[in-house]
């Protein structure tokens, strides 16, 4: 059972004046005012990371990475947002298509990990390879592109492989932010 | 598990957010503030409960949200600094009939403001006032001279 508040009434709090109970606390004000600056310059640099792309979906994001022969180039975005819905593209270029098709492998952290949705167009054939999937595509003409939608879910570092078989592959990682 | 990490991530971002925030002086809620209160909570929500917006998720939220909004109490209730820190301390903005510079500029208070306070507690004019303190809620108390 709670005890009665059996406290004496009176004022603890410093007195204007010796006049009026305010609780007034100037050091704690001016500390606080101090504290309001460098939050208020915190926020500015967040928006401004913000807009630079340093959360992402901006200017400083997007990357792009190519093989030394060409065959391959990657436009993608080196931070993600979890949850947010963006696009990985593939350049390939000729030294990519073999008997008019062209073969990419994607490991699973592009699969799982940024949580491929699709991608277009529609490949001739997937098969599930060592580590990841490798579509097939009919190339009538080069250089072509495919599209990945990418809708990561896992916030964290995810390391991503993309490789034209018997090419040097595109090894990177992409941050996905919370 | 996640939508209790983020209820707990955006009540603290909230609730600096809006601590930061000058107190508004007169407390009233002008359309300003309401456009303010919403469009934040709004935001807030669309985090906190992500695209699960099942009964049981928004339960978890809220039910987050009240705990920790009921320890922050306790801990206001026995620390003095923290109840400072959360929600203000009482500022004097005019003493001895003599406006306090420093507190009117920093918090942005208007003369309109200690004003409208002084009709509000039956002092008829801002000359009449021999002290006026901003509290913690943005209410502003008047003190008025004997006469």
């Amino acid at each position: 059972m709670a005890q009665p508040f059996r406290l004496p009434v009176v004022d603890s709090v410093p007195k204007v004046a010796d006049e009026v109970a305010v609780g007034e606390d100037l050091n704690f004000q001016h500390k606080w005012w101090k504290f309001e600056r460098i939050i208020w310059s915190f926020f500015i640099l967040v928006l401004l990371c913000d807009v630079l792309g340093l959360f992402g979906r901006g200017w400083l994001a997007k990357a792009k990475r190519s093989t030394p022969d060409q065959a391959l180039t990657l436009d993608y975005e080196r931070v993600e947002r979890s949850g947010s819905p963006s696009v990985m593209t593939l350049h390939f270029g000729p030294a990519a298509s073999h008997n008019g098709r062209i073969q990419v492998f994607v490991n699973n952290e592009v699969i799982r990990g940024l949580d491929a949705r699709r991608i277009s167009p529609q490949p001739a054939t997937s098969a599930l390879t060592d580590g990841g999937i490798t579509y097939t595509f009919d190339s009538g003409s080069t250089p072509t592109i495919a599209e990945i939608a990418l809708q990561p879910m896992f916030p964290g570092r995810h390391k991503i492989r993309i490789q034209v078989p018997g090419r040097q592959p595109i090894e990177t990682s992409v941050l996905v932010l919370p | 598990m996640d939508t209790i990490i983020r209820a707990i991530v955006g009540y603290f971002v909230l609730l600096i957010v809006v601590r930061v925030l000058k107190r508004r002086a007169g407390s009233q809620l002008t359309p300003f503030e309401f456009v303010l209160i919403f469009l934040i909570g709004g935001i807030i929500i669309l985090s906190t409960v992500d695209s699960d917006r099942s009964v049981t998720n928004c339960t978890c939220a809220v039910i987050t949200v009240g705990l920790l909004h009921r320890a922050l109490s306790w801990g206001k209730v026995r620390s003095p600094k923290l109840g400072a820190f959360l929600d203000g301390a009482p500022l004097v903005v005019i003493k001895n009939g003599e406006w306090q510079p420093e507190v009117v500029d920093r918090m942005m208070i208007r003369p309109e403001d200690i004003r409208a306070a002084a009709r509000a507690q039956g002092v008829s004019s801002i000359e009449k006032v021999k002290y006026a303190v901003l509290e913690r809620n943005g209410g502003i108390s008047i003190i008025p001279k004997e006469s």
